[in-house]
């Protein structure tokens, strides 16, 4: 398997070192103008502006393109729901199935949507290591925890997740060649079969993965980790001019996209 | 290892298997390209022979043990069993008389019961309940871990080396006729790896083909005889253990050392070649 798992390129593009937090305001900014834009032209806008963000970011498009291919489904299905379920007057009707242009239009639009919304979304993951992610949603999230939400302790839960993916993945990896090496095949037999096939997986799985929580949180405790304790940064998140400059473009693009 | 129980093995596999890897090559997929794990590994182990896989870390020793066990398909050369080349009819039999334990095995374990556990290979290859349980018996037997008194217990409660002894039994109880074996001691306290020894001896004299993977230079020459130095992904030797200035440096220049005993040897201004394989053999030489 040994797959790379995680959308991060690891560049040093400008858009790579933007501010964690400017790129997460600016991207839900963003999401929020596309849902709320009903024209080509405005649509077209965050398009074209998600497209020269992408450019700039230096990532190939192989990379984009395997963050975009498992959402073509949705976004294929989306179309065709549109298309054929809207209401309105039927310019071409094929048996109990109708086309009219507003159904169309209507798809048009949420294809273009969702398109645009995986392509900045792409850009953010991209662009931005899941440890900085996680903690410019912790800095953001810091009105939460005035009112009591562990704003640190989930953000640790995300981080903790996220570093073991990889680890627990080829430790799949392993016990499924340990067992294929003892005859089970994972490739055939019916859904039964396969399901049972997932236990000898499964339940090694998890006792490894418990004994790792374990041991983890005695690893913590044994360096001090104290829940709840106020926490310092090695690299604290330092916004700059870049992310002035760019968070007020975004405002701009906004108020292009909203207004053409 | 009883042979008056039954036995669902074709006669040509009654003793080991042969090996030959024709010119292994091997690569990772990885994020933007491949890394090579081996290029052009090639070795001939006969029959029942045994063969010492040693080298750094990150050689590629495991992986070898995968691509001869068929779980990662080589991007070049082949893994022939007993002469018989990959795709030929009698392949896939030979290949399911290839036993693998892994490195820490009993992270694998996950039957209700140790018996359950061990009898998973067999019922796999399909034997019937019979067979099935008489392998699981000899198998258990074998490792220490007799089914009367251990059949019953959970996994999860043996100590660290019988949980270990049990997951080998969990692949000796499939009879595999070549067993490879990827650090067999790593974590064993010193009368688990002596027990280890024991059941790998045994299995040697069975006249089953091995080969080890390992760091333990002095288990290594105590086991095989024959060695493999791999350092990234290549043969660097292969053949009879040798211990000619020549092969020391070899040795040296790839983080592994002599084996005490022929160090000792060597010291005393013997043939190291001729060193024993044992400390009994050793002081019996010296008495």
């Amino acid at each position: 398997m040994r797959a790379t798992i995680g959308q991060y390129y690891p560049g040093s593009s400008i858009v790579h070192r933007l501010d964690p937090r400017a790129k997460f305001v600016a991207v839900s900014a963003l999401a929020v103008a596309l849902f709320v834009r009903d024209s080509f032209a405005g649509l077209g806008v965050f398009a074209i502006a998600a497209a020269i963000a992408f450019g700039l970011s230096g990532v190939p498009p192989a990379w984009f393109w395997r963050a975009f291919r498992p959402l073509l489904w949705l976004v294929g299905l989306t179309f065709l729901a549109q298309v054929l379920f809207a209401p309105g007057e039927p310019f071409l009707s094929l048996g109990p199935l109708h086309l009219t242009w507003s159904g169309l239009e209507t798809a048009a639009y949420l294809s273009l949507r969702l398109a645009v919304l995986v392509l900045i979304g792409s850009v953010l993951t991209l662009t931005t290591a899941p440890m900085a992610l996680t903690d410019g949603l912790v800095w953001l999230g810091r009105p939460l925890r005035r009112i009591g939400v562990p704003t640190h302790e989930m953000a640790l839960i995300v981080t903790i997740a996220l570093r073991f993916i990889p680890t627990l993945l080829s430790e799949v990896d392993t016990i499924m060649r340990a067992q294929r090496a003892r005859g089970v095949d994972f490739r055939s037999g019916g859904l039964v079969q396969r399901v049972r096939n997932l236990q000898p997986v499964l339940v090694p799985l998890f006792v490894v993965s418990f004994r790792r929580a374990d041991e983890l949180a005695l690893a913590m405790e044994a360096r001090c980790y104290r829940p709840g304790a106020p926490r310092t940064r090695l690299y604290p998140l330092r916004a700059g001019r870049a992310d002035a400059v760019f968070l007020a473009l975004t405002v701009a693009i906004i108020a292009a996209g909203l207004l053409v | 290892m009883s042979v008056t129980l039954p036995d669902e093995r074709p006669e040509a596999l009654a003793r080991g298997i042969g090996l030959v890897c024709r010119d292994l090559s091997f690569s990772y997929a990885t994020g933007d390209g491949a890394t090579p794990a081996l290029s052009g590994v090639g070795l001939a182990l006969p029959a029942g022979g045994s063969l010492a896989v040693i080298g750094p870390s990150g050689s590629g020793k495991s992986t070898l043990l995968q691509v001869v066990r068929g779980l990662d398909r080589p991007d070049g050369g082949a893994v022939v069993l007993d002469g018989v080349e990959p795709g030929a009819p009698r392949y896939a039999e030979l290949q399911r008389a290839t036993g693998l334990v892994f490195q820490m095995p009993e992270v694998q374990l996950f039957a209700a019961t140790a018996r359950e556990d061990v009898a998973f290979g067999p019922r796999r290859l399909g034997w019937t309940e019979a067979a099935v349980s008489a392998a699981v018996n000899e198998a258990m037997e074998l490792v220490g871990l007799p089914e009367v008194s251990f059949g019953g217990r959970h996994p999860y409660s043996l100590s660290g080396g019988e949980a270990r002894r049990l997951a080998l039994a969990g692949v000796l109880a499939m009879r595999p006729r070549l067993l490879l074996l990827d650090e067999p001691f790593v974590g064993l306290d010193p009368a688990s790896r002596r027990d280890l020894v024991a059941i790998l001896e045994r299995l040697r004299d069975d006249g089953v083909t091995l080969v080890l993977v390992t760091h333990d230079v002095d288990l290594a020459w105590r086991l095989c005889d024959r060695r493999l130095v791999l350092a990234d992904g290549r043969v660097v030797a292969e053949g009879p253990w040798a211990f000619a200035p020549a092969d020391l440096d070899l040795l040296a220049a790839n983080r592994l050392r002599a084996p005490l005993l022929v160090e000792l040897w060597r010291r005393l201004g013997h043939p190291p070649e001729d060193a024993p394989r044992t400390i009994e053999a050793a002081a019996e030489a010296l008495a």
